[in-house]
């Protein structure tokens, strides 16, 4: 009975909603269009002469660039199909592809989106949103964002970027009292990287799951706009093989939008459970343990545009500053991939002004300095500033 | 069976209640509602970009992709949709008939409100936040410097998101007018 009942229920929701859809284009005088290609690219310039990798050979400055073409196409007012790649040429150089999503959205209503395929998981802002050159004020990416590109010699948080699954979005309109977001979503998960201990956590999407467990998440934000958007997010995974072994991560953003001016930041923390064994004595094995690594983060950037001054030739200028930390428990006290994965961990600032050739063209000049913590963990200490000259386009 | 009703309650509540009734491109008020929704959401993460950089066509495929980047709902997509549309031509401008020369001559406030002005801009405290205030505009810049923007927005600067209106030469002078009392 309660399933006849339930089922009519569902049955009787889907009916509703879909005579309350919006059809967006329904006789309108609108052009409707099938495809679409947007994206964006970037050439950078980094100048790093004083940096050296960890053999203490020096690291030459470079220039690099990508091409992320995004295609878009409706294949009706109710189902958009999308996909990213991205084009790079590597140190080799030889052409380097990644899909960095490929999905379908179902416009199930007018506040509801059902998301299927590989997508960029709605954990925080800069991941989301905020990554494409073009968008990123700064010529590199925020400090605890390491594993997203390059970041210098500053191990990142193990990044919770894209990945295949099931996502459903809602958004509620609160009237005069703003609006809610919502995301929750279903997806493959970590995975376990190869290593002596088991090694650490692999973020990376892969055809297939390397266990049975799917990871879960979501972001639950308020949004008072156009100022304001804070956002809650959290992550949870089994990674190691045998589905024992949980990552899971939280993530707190907020954005602040003014008509000059911007600040916007994200604090963003990981617990990696991690197993192993102490040295035994010769010929026995050692005492095993299980214990969580921790590592933690933060940024906050602030924009200015010179606008404000009133002056036409200072009207393409804005001024950017960003403030990153990295901490974590990583002590060097066991031999483990995790801490070798770990990096370097502190903090790192970075100062840039940007030239507006048109409002999704950017010149940017950036210089960032590091300082780092913990260089009993892992690594020697090396100069780690960077001067970075970037043209960004978004299309 | 409690549970069942709950349940029942919940789901039909969360796929309708929020649904809204579909509005036609031809509505006036929506190429005002459509620029409030682009002054609010675009900048969240990036500048807002004119709508010549894409086509009519290229928008409808386009809005799509941001109204899941950005939560917008579908009729705030629509209604943004028609803004984007009513600057690359006149022809959702439907109910306010430009086209033909002997339509009488609307007032500035009709003029701004038909073209989404306050959607990125305010007046007398109303409006967005995107573009700067005008209350006060052709006072500071004077009019020939107002005229010239609206002819050609980024004559002054290049990254400026505000679109080049397909508006004549005598709304123009309304506008500015307006802006001067």
């Amino acid at each position: 009975m309660k399933i006849k009942v339930l089922s009519s229920a569902i049955a009787t929701a889907l009916v509703l909603s879909s005579a309350t859809n919006v059809n967006a284009q329904e006789g309108s005088s609108l052009d409707i269009g099938r495809f679409a290609i947007a994206g964006y690219g970037d050439v950078t310039y980094i100048e790093q002469s004083k940096m050296k990798d960890e053999a203490g050979n020096d690291i030459q400055n470079n220039v690099s660039a990508r091409f992320v073409p995004i295609f878009l196409f409706q294949l009706s007012e109710k189902i958009h199909i999308e996909a990213e790649l991205e084009f790079s040429t590597n140190a080799e150089g030889e052409t380097e592809t990644e899909l960095e999503y490929a999905n379908m959205h179902y416009f199930f209503n007018d506040n509801t989106i059902i998301t299927a395929g590989k997508f960029l998981l709605p954990f925080g802002q800069f991941g989301a949103n905020l990554h494409p050159s073009w968008i990123n004020k700064a010529a590199s990416n925020p400090g605890l964002y390491g594993g997203h590109g390059g970041n210098g010699s500053l191990g990142g948080i193990t990044s919770i970027l894209g990945d295949t699954g099931i996502n459903i979005a809602n958004t509620w309109d609160l009237g005069a009292a703003g609006k809610l977001f919502t995301d929750f979503y279903t997806v493959s998960g970590p995975r376990q990287e190869e290593g002596d201990h088991g090694g650490g956590v692999e973020m990376d999407a892969k055809a297939g799951d390397n266990n049975d467990t799917m990871a879960y998440g979501g972001r639950i934000a308020y949004a008072f706009l156009p100022a304001w958007e804070v956002g809650v997010s959290y992550y949870t995974g089994a990674y190691s093989n045998d589905g024992d072994l949980n990552y899971n991560a939280y993530n707190v953003d907020f954005n602040w939008i003014g008509s000059f001016a911007s600040v916007r930041g994200e604090i963003f923390g990981s617990t990696a459970e991690t197993e192993g064994e102490d040295e035994g004595v010769e010929g026995e094995h050692g005492a095993e343990w299980v214990r969580d690594f921790d590592k933690e983060g933060w940024y906050v950037q602030g924009t200015w545009q010179a606008r404000q001054l009133g002056r036409d030739w200072l009207n393409p200028i804005e001024l950017v500053v960003r403030y990153s930390d990295i901490s974590s428990d990583f002590d060097g006290s066991i031999a483990h991939e995790f801490e070798e994965d770990g990096g370097k961990t502190g903090s790192r600032i970075y100062y840039g002004i940007n030239y507006w050739l048109e409002p999704s063209a950017v010149l940017k000049f950036g210089a960032e300095s590091t300082s780092i913590d913990n260089a009993q963990a892992s690594h020697d200490v090396v100069p780690d500033d960077r001067m970075f000259l970037q043209l960004a386009f978004g299309f | 069976m409690k549970l069942t009703q709950i349940l029942l309650s919940v789901i039909v509540l969360s796929f309708s209640v929020y649904s809204v009734q579909a509005q036609h491109v031809s509505d006036p008020s929506l190429i005002a509602t459509g620029a409030k929704v682009y002054s609010e959401n675009c900048a969240r993460c990036h500048n807002a970009r004119p709508a010549e950089e894409y086509s009519k066509k290229e928008w409808s495929v386009v809005m799509p992709h941001m109204r899941a980047k950005a939560h917008m709902t579908g009729k705030e997509t629509l209604a943004v949709e028609a803004f984007l549309a009513s600057t690359l031509t006149a022809d959702v401008r439907n109910n306010f008939d430009s086209a033909g020369s002997k339509a009488p001559q609307r007032s500035g406030e009709e003029l701004m409100s038909a073209f989404g002005c306050q959607g990125c801009h305010s007046i007398k405290g109303q409006g967005g936040t995107l573009g700067p205030k005008l209350d006060t505009v052709v006072t500071d810049k004077g009019q020939d410097f107002v005229l010239r923007k609206l002819q050609d927005p980024k004559f002054n600067n290049a990254a400026s998101a505000m679109p080049k209106y397909p508006m004549t030469e005598a709304d123009m002078q309304v506008i500015v007018r307006y802006l001067s009392q």
